[in-house]
């Protein structure tokens, strides 16, 4: 009975802390940020034609570093808003997951649009951001709630099948680069936000 | 059966509450005010007597700074508040070893 008591009071602190490393500040409004930049990027990569790298790459930085920028925004608004430090012990370690692939991300993104190369890379570009970012998503999944490692895991997947069509194919997969943007940053970060809206984790979880 | 383990809880720490603020500051190096409250769903009031409690006992730190002209309260463990904290697990986890059926 007491032994009973005991290993009860054990999970407990053991759930509490574990509680304790995790995000709780609201995701949904980020995703759906995210989302919408992402969708914008794509349909002015569309209408305006920038199909070459240069311009691709371009136009696809510059929304990254703006979402990112708008990201700390919405999460600093948030931590005010709640009295919490911005600077929270969680957020640094979601910080600390994402960093590694984004700036790897990053970094390969201003290497192809440097070199300016022709004939199907924007998409293999495209793909290789998708995959970098899962990664990063799954890794900030280990202190986030669980939605954002399955997230993580969707976007390594379809770039794993993708990438391995292209390979197969030996050609690009006749794809416009904008529209697989579109779909992974901006249709999934759409679709995930409105899934935490709909289900109420869209409020700070606790 | 021996009794011992169960006379040498920490009465402080073994209420409800109190091991609940525990644990949460014992997974990270300092918490806020509200983050401790919505995350355990405590009312201002209980927590803050609860907090006053551990604070008594210097197992608990508190510090007051003002963030975007907003005050910021901040909780974390101090050095005896982290090993009366490990003493309690490890009393517990004598107990749960010495009840388990051989």
């Amino acid at each position: 009975m007491e032994s009973n008591w005991a290993a009860e009071n054990l999970q407990t602190i053991r759930t509490l802390m574990e509680r304790s490393a995790v995000y709780r500040r609201a995701l949904a409004p980020l995703m759906l940020f995210a989302g919408t930049l992402g969708v914008a990027a794509a349909a002015i990569g569309l209408w305006f034609h920038l199909d070459s790298m240069r311009a691709f790459g371009t136009l696809w930085l510059g929304t990254a570093v703006v979402v990112v920028a708008g990201a700390l925004l919405i999460t600093r608004r948030q931590a005010f808003k709640d009295q919490e430090p911005f600077w929270s012990p969680p957020t640094r370690r979601i910080a600390q997951a994402l960093l590694p692939p984004l700036i790897a991300g990053m970094c390969l993104g201003v290497v192809f649009t440097g070199v300016d190369l022709e004939g199907g890379f924007t998409v293999l570009l495209a793909l290789l951001w998708v995959l970098f970012y899962g990664c990063g998503l799954h890794a900030a999944g280990f202190f986030a709630p669980r939605g954002v490692k399955l997230l993580g895991w969707s976007f390594i997947a379809c770039a794993c099948v993708l990438l391995l069509a292209a390979a197969f194919r030996k050609s690009d997969l006749n794809l416009k680069a904008h529209w697989l943007m579109g779909f992974f940053f901006g249709g999934l970060h759409l679709a995930y936000g409105a899934y935490l809206y709909l289900t109420g984790t869209g409020k700070n979880a606790t | 059966m021996n009794p011992e383990p169960y006379l040498q809880l920490n009465r402080v720490i073994h209420e409800k509450g109190r091991l609940a603020i525990m644990s949460m500051l014992a997974a990270s190096p300092e918490l806020s005010f509200t983050e401790l409250r919505d995350a355990l769903a405590m009312t201002d009031g209980n927590l803050t007597t609860h907090i006053r409690a551990l604070q008594q006992e210097g197992y608990v730190a508190v510090a007051k700074s003002f963030q975007n002209r907003r005050p910021l309260t901040t909780c974390s463990l101090t050095t005896s508040g982290r090993k009366a904290f490990a003493d309690y697990i490890n009393l517990l986890e004598r107990i749960v070893q010495q009840n388990r059926p051989k």
